[in-house]
């Protein structure tokens, strides 16, 4: 068995509630805070610790606008997140077809 | 351990990324044959002169049908390719978008072409504003530009009324140039925009 993929799983993303937020960015162009909080069942400050910390790694960014004069956060992957998230599932993959029977 | 763990992570990855998909199957080549089978119809219908408000609603009723059809296959294979299942949560919201606007112009043209209420140029406004709503509903659920296509349609049937209200009564137009152009042309420039831009925007 080689341990090689599991060693190299990006840590930053491994977190189950990162997880879950870079896996709906992924599918869509750009999702609201609101949207992401709701579909992730997260509370309002987790949700924000999770993706300071993803901002901070450069594989979310965030964007603040208003929409019908409120505030309106909506983020999205960065180049760099989408890279790092496809990165993730190929090495799931691979630990997957590992330990397939031949 | 490690497998069964990497299995429930990818599982748990697809059903979240469903979850907030959009609708991205097949677009290109959907545009592409709706645009091609729509200027064989005009040409058909220009050819063999289907002026009759009876012709004229088989020909393009058909053509809707058969385009439906073709789609409805064309995304089929795609799903099965990429064994995907084809009645995803993206496909289920497009469709329900889609389905009252087109049932509404397709239930108004049978009703206008068999009974004779208006002309041909009235019918073709019609499934116009239709279809431009039915695709700016369903754009809410796909990107690409799909609402701005509704819009366009919508932008054009009306565009189509005021020229029909304002034309000197000696100007003769066959209805199947305005479809040719919309449904035909129209398709084919957004199908090879799709197909041009696709690879450069994974986001579909």
């Amino acid at each position: 068995m080689n341990p090689e993929p599991f060693l190299q799983l990006d840590r930053l993303i491994h977190e189950k509630g990162r997880l879950a937020i870079m896996s709906m960015l992924a599918a869509s162009p750009e999702l609201t805070f609101t949207e992401l909080r709701d579909a992730a069942g997260m509370t309002d400050g987790n949700l924000t610790t999770h993706i300071r910390t993803l901002q901070q790694e450069g594989y979310v960014s965030v964007a603040k606008s208003y929409q019908n004069n409120r505030p309106l956060t909506t983020c999205s992957l960065t180049a760099a997140g989408r890279k790092a998230f496809a990165e993730y599932i190929n090495l799931l993959e691979q630990i997957v077809r590992q330990h397939k029977p031949q | 351990m490690e497998t069964k763990w990497a299995e429930e992570n990818l599982q748990a990855i697809r059903m979240l990324m469903e979850r907030s998909a959009l609708y991205r199957r097949a677009l290109a080549p959907i545009m592409l044959f709706a645009g091609m089978l729509g200027a064989v119809a005009a040409a058909a219908g220009l050819f063999f002169h289907l002026d009759s408000m009876r012709a004229f609603g088989v020909l393009w009723l058909g053509t809707a049908a058969i385009v439906v059809a073709g789609a409805f296959l064309i995304a089929r294979r795609q799903a099965i390719k990429d064994k995907e299942n084809f009645w995803s949560a993206p496909t289920r919201r497009v469709g329900q978008a889609l389905l009252p606007p087109l049932f509404a112009g397709m239930f108004l043209g049978l009703i206008f072409a068999f009974v004779g209420l208006a002309n041909s140029a009235i019918l073709t406004f019609i499934w116009l504003l239709f279809y431009g709503c039915a695709l700016h509903s369903a754009g809410f659920f796909m990107s690409r530009g799909m609402r701005w296509f509704g819009g366009i349609f919508v932008g054009m049937a009306c565009a189509l009324l005021c020229f029909v209200a304002v034309a000197p009564p000696n100007v003769e137009i066959s209805a199947h140039w305005f479809m040719g152009f919309f449904f035909g042309v129209l398709h084919l420039a957004y199908g090879a925009y799709l197909y041009l831009t696709e690879k450069k925007n994974p986001v579909a």
